[in-house]
C-alpha cells in the first residue's frame, strides 16, 4: 500500500501559493479533494485537486484555486468597546452529502456555515426582464416564452447558510463537527457549547470551567475535539497540560470528566516557564479513535485512550529551544500555538517548528525527519532535502545552528490528506503542498 | 545574585506584556495573560525569596524573625531530616512556641510563606543539579552557573552579602550548617508547596480581593488584582532596596516597569486603573 512506503525522504512540491495575508488555518475535506485555508484577513481560499486526465497525466494531483470568499469581517462590540478580529481561527469541513460542499469557519466570536456550490448553467429567456436584468416594460411584451437553462462558464459561489453567534464571551479556539453530522461544538477559553447545525439561535453549554471568582482562575481550555466515531465522546485540553475525555451521556453538563490524561511534571525541568511550555496547543484524535495526540511547546505526545497516567510516546520537536525559553518569552514566541496532524493510517505524525521547518515522526520505525518549506528549496518537482539543526560543537556544512534560526518564520498550521501522502504546510503567507514522489 | 537580576528582568518583561495586551487588537487574550501572570508570580517569588533567604539569618529584625517562625511551624509538619537543622534553629529561634507562630503565619501576608517555599524549591534544585549547567540555567534562565552551583563555597551570594551587611554573631563556622538548614527547610517545604499551590494561589488572590467586573464580561480583572498584590508586596521590598545595588542594575525596555521599583505610588495607581 502506498502510504507504507518510506515517503519521508521523497517529497516534491505541488503547489506554492502566496496568500494576501498570514494563513491561520489549513484543512483538507474528508475526501482530500478540497483544501481550505483561512487567513488573518477573514478570507477563505479553497483549492481543488485536478482530476486525473489522460491528456495531461503529469498534472494529476495538483491543486488549483477553486473558490475565494470573505468569511468574516472585523466587528466592533460596542458594549465592551472591543474590536473583534476577523482572523479565521479554524475551518472544519462537513461530510459531503450532495453536490455542494459545506464548511464551518470561525473567528474569535462567530461560527459560520458556508455552502460552496458550482453553477454551470443559467436560466435564459425571462419574460419580465431582459438579458442584462433590466425590467422590461410589460406593455412591450408581445409573446411569452419558457425560460430554459443554458450552459455557462463554471462559476463557484460561496453563500453563508448559517451564522452561529452570541454564544461565546471568550475567544473561540476550536470547532469540531460531530460524527452524527447533526451537531458541532465550539470552544472558547472557559466554555464549550454544543450546536445543532440547523439551529442558530440556541446552543447548549456542555463544559464550563469558569470559576465563580475569576481570581481563582488557574487554567483555560486550549482545544477540543469530538471522537471520530463515538458521537457522545469528546476531549478537551488545558493550559496546564492535561486532557479530559468526556461522555455526553453521563450528564448534560460535562464538568466531570470520564478520563483525565496528565503526565507528572519532571521536576528537573522546572523553570519560570514550565507552565507555559506545558500548555497544550492542539489535540487530535487518531483516525482510528484509539489514540490522542497533543502538542505542547517542545513536544508532541501520543496517548492511548486506555492509559491516563502517561503518554504512549513522546517526540521532541525542537528540544534545543529548552535553554532559550527566556528569549522566546521576551519575543513572544513561547506563546506560539503549533498544531499537529496524523497521516491517514495513523502511522506518521507531523508538526511545525521555526525557520519554516516542519517535522515528521514515523511511529513504527521511530525515524524522524526535518523538512523546510521555502521557495528556494521547493521548485516544482524538486525533492526536499532533510534538514538538521546543529545544537552545539562543530557545525557541519548543511546544518544550521540554533542561533541562526529565524523565529519569525514559523509553521503553525499543517494538514495531511486523509488517505494519500499529500501534505499542506502554511508558512506565514505561503501555502505549500507536497506529495510523495511515488504518487 | 544573577538569578535575582534575571527574575527582576522577567518581572519587568511580564508586566510590559500585560500592559501591552490592553491595546492589542481583538481584546485581551485570557490564555496569554494567565500564562504571563504565572511567570510573573514565579519570578516574583524568586526575586523576593532571595531577599528573605538572606534576611532570615538576621534575628534582630522582627520580620526576619517571623520567617524563622514560619519555617519552624512548617518544619513541624514534616519530620526533620538533619540534626544541623535543629541545632541552628535552636540558636536562632526567638519564639519556640509553635501555636502563636502558626497564627502569625496565617495572619501574615501569604506571599511571604509562598515565596519562602518557592525559594526553597529553586535553591534545592540549584544544589541538586550542580553537575548540570543546563538545569541550573533553567531555574534562573541563563544565569551563569558558576555563581550558584558549588555548595562548598558560600551557600549563596545573597547570604554572604547579607551577613556582611548585617553584623551578627554568626561566624564563618555557621556557613555550612546554614546550607544544610536551608536545604532541609526547602526539601520539606517543597512537598507542601507543590501540593498546596492551588490553594495558596487562591489565598493570595482572595486576600486582596477586589470587586470583579460584570460576570459575563471578559473577566481579566484577576490579572490586575495580581498586579495590585505584587504592588503591595513590593512596598516592603522598596524600603530595603537601598542596600542592594542590584536593584539599579537591570534596565528593561519598559519605562513603566522600571518606575515600579523606583517609585511605587504612581504605579499602583495605574494598576488599579487597569
Amino acid at each position: 500500500e502506498r502510504y507504507k512506503i518510506d515517503f519521508l525522504v521523497y517529497i516534491k512540491a505541488l503547489l506554492c501559493s502566496v496568500a494576501a495575508d498570514i494563513i491561520s488555518t489549513v484543512e483538507f475535506n474528508s475526501t482530500g479533494e478540497l483544501l481550505a485555508t483561512g487567513d488573518k484577513g477573514g478570507r477563505v481560499v479553497v483549492f481543488q485537486r485536478e482530476q486525473e486526465s489522460k491528456n495531461q497525466p503529469h498534472r494529476r494531483g495538483e491543486y488549483n484555486v477553486y473558490s475565494t470568499f470573505q468569511s468574516h469581517e472585523p466587528e466592533f462590540d460596542y458594549l465592551k468597546s472591543l474590536e473583534i478580529e476577523e482572523k479565521i481561527n479554524k475551518i472544519r469541513w462537513l461530510p459531503q452529502q450532495n453536490a455542494a460542499y459545506f464548511l464551518l469557519s470561525t473567528n474569535d466570536k462567530t461560527v459560520k456555515l458556508w455552502k460552496i456550490s458550482e453553477r454551470d448553467k443559467r436560466p435564459e429567456g425571462y419574460n419580465l426582464k431582459d438579458e442584462d436584468g433590466r425590467i422590461r416594460d410589460p406593455t412591450t411584451i408581445t409573446a411569452l416564452q419558457v425560460p430554459v437553462l443554458r450552459p455557462m462558464d463554471l462559476m463557484v459561489e460561496a453563500t453563508p447558510r448559517r451564522v452561529f453567534s452570541n454564544a461565546h464571551t471568550y475567544h473561540i479556539n476550536s470547532i469540531s463537527v460531530n460524527s452524527d453530522y447533526e451537531t458541532f461544538m465550539s470552544t472558547d477559553d472557559l466554555r464549550i457549547n454544543l450546536w445543532n447545525l440547523e439551529i442558530t439561535n440556541r446552543s447548549f453549554n456542555i463544559v464550563d470551567i469558569k470559576p465563580v471568582n475569576m481570581e481563582e482562575l488557574t487554567e483555560v481550555i486550549t482545544a477540543a475535539e469530538f471522537h471520530p466515531h463515538q458521537c457522545n465522546t469528546f476531549v478537551y485540553s488545558s493550559s496546564k497540560g492535561s486532557i479530559r475525555l468526556c461522555d455526553m451521556r453521563a450528564s448534560a453538563l460535562c464538568d466531570n470528566h470520564s478520563k483525565f490524561f496528565e503526565e507528572p511534571e519532571d521536576p528537573s525541568n522546572r523553570s519560570f516557564f514550565s507552565e507555559i511550555i506545558s500548555s497544550i496547543s492542539d489535540v487530535k484524535f487518531s483516525h482510528s479513535g484509539r489514540y490522542l495526540m497533543t502538542r505542547d511547546y517542545l513536544t508532541v505526545k501520543v496517548w492511548d485512550l486506555n492509559m491516563e497516567s502517561k503518554p504512549l510516546e513522546t517526540y521532541q520537536v525542537h528540544d534545543y529551544l529548552r535553554s532559550k525559553l527566556c528569549s522566546l518569552y521576551e519575543n513572544d514566541c513561547i506563546f506560539d500555538k503549533f498544531e499537529c496532524v496524523w497521516n491517514g493510517s495513523d502511522s506518521v505524525i507531523m508538526t511545525g517548528s521555526y525557520n519554516n521547518f516542519f517535522r515528521m515522526f514515523d511511529r513504527n520505525t521511530k525515524r524522524d525527519v526535518t523538512l523546510e518549506a521555502s521557495r528556494e528549496n521547493s521548485k516544482p518537482r524538486a525533492i526536499l532535502k532533510p534538514r538538521k539543526v546543529c545544537v552545539g560543537g562543530k557545525r557541519r556544512k548543511d546544518e544550521i545552528s540554533v542561533d541562526s534560526l529565524d523565529f519569525s518564520k514559523k509553521i503553525l498550521h499543517t494538514a495531511w490528506h486523509p488517505s494519500e501522502n499529500i501534505i499542506a504546510v502554511a508558512a506565514t503567507n505561503n501555502l505549500y503542498i507536497f506529495q510523495d514522489k511515488v504518487n | 545574585m544573577e538569578y535575582k537580576v534575571e527574575a527582576h528582568r522577567i518581572m519587568s518583561i511580564s508586566l510590559g506584556k500585560i500592559y501591552n495586551s490592553r491595546v492589542q487588537r481583538g481584546g485581551i487574550k485570557l490564555h496569554k495573560n494567565l500564562l504571563v501572570s504565572l511567570v510573573l508570580r514565579s519570578a516574583r517569588q524568586v526575586y523576593l525569596s532571595d531577599y528573605y533567604s538572606g534576611a532570615c539569618l538576621n534575628a534582630q529584625s522582627e520580620r526576619e524573625g517571623n520567617e524563622w517562625d514560619i519555617t519552624d511551624s512548617e518544619r513541624e509538619k514534616f519530620p526533620p531530616s538533619a540534626t544541623e537543622c535543629d541545632r541552628v534553629e535552636s540558636t536562632e529561634e526567638t519564639q519556640p512556641n509553635e501555636q502563636p507562630e502558626k497564627e502569625r503565619e496565617y495572619r501574615e501576608n501569604d506571599d511571604e510563606v509562598k515565596s519562602d517555599q518557592v525559594d526553597c524549591t529553586s535553591t534545592l534544585q540549584e544544589q541538586n543539579q550542580n553537575s548540570s549547567l543546563d538545569s541550573v540555567a533553567k531555574v534562573s534562565s541563563e544565569t551563569p552557573p558558576e555563581s550558584i552551583t558549588e555548595p562548598k563555597e558560600s551557600p549563596s551570594d545573597s547570604a554572604v552579602a547579607e551577613r556582611d551587611s548585617t553584623p551578627e554573631a554568626n561566624g564563618e563556622s555557621h556557613q555550612p550548617p546554614k546550607t544544610h538548614v536551608c536545604s532541609n527547610r526547602k526539601r520539606s517545604a517543597e512537598e507542601s508547596e507543590s501540593g498546596d499551590s492551588p490553594q495558596k494561589r487562591t489565598k493570595v488572590a482572595s486576600s486582596n480581593a477586589k470587586e470583579d467586573e460584570e460576570a459575563e464580561e471578559m473577566d481579566t480583572s484577576n490579572v490586575s488584582n495580581l498586579i495590585t498584590i505584587f504592588g503591595s508586596s513590593f512596598s516592603g521590598l522598596l524600603s530595603k532596596e537601598s542596600a542592594k545595588p542590584e536593584a539599579e542594575a537591570e534596565d528593561s525596555g519598559q519605562i513603566c516597569c522600571d518606575q515600579m521599583l523606583k517609585n511605587l505610588n504612581p504605579w499602583s495607581t495605574a494598576i488599579v486603573a487597569f
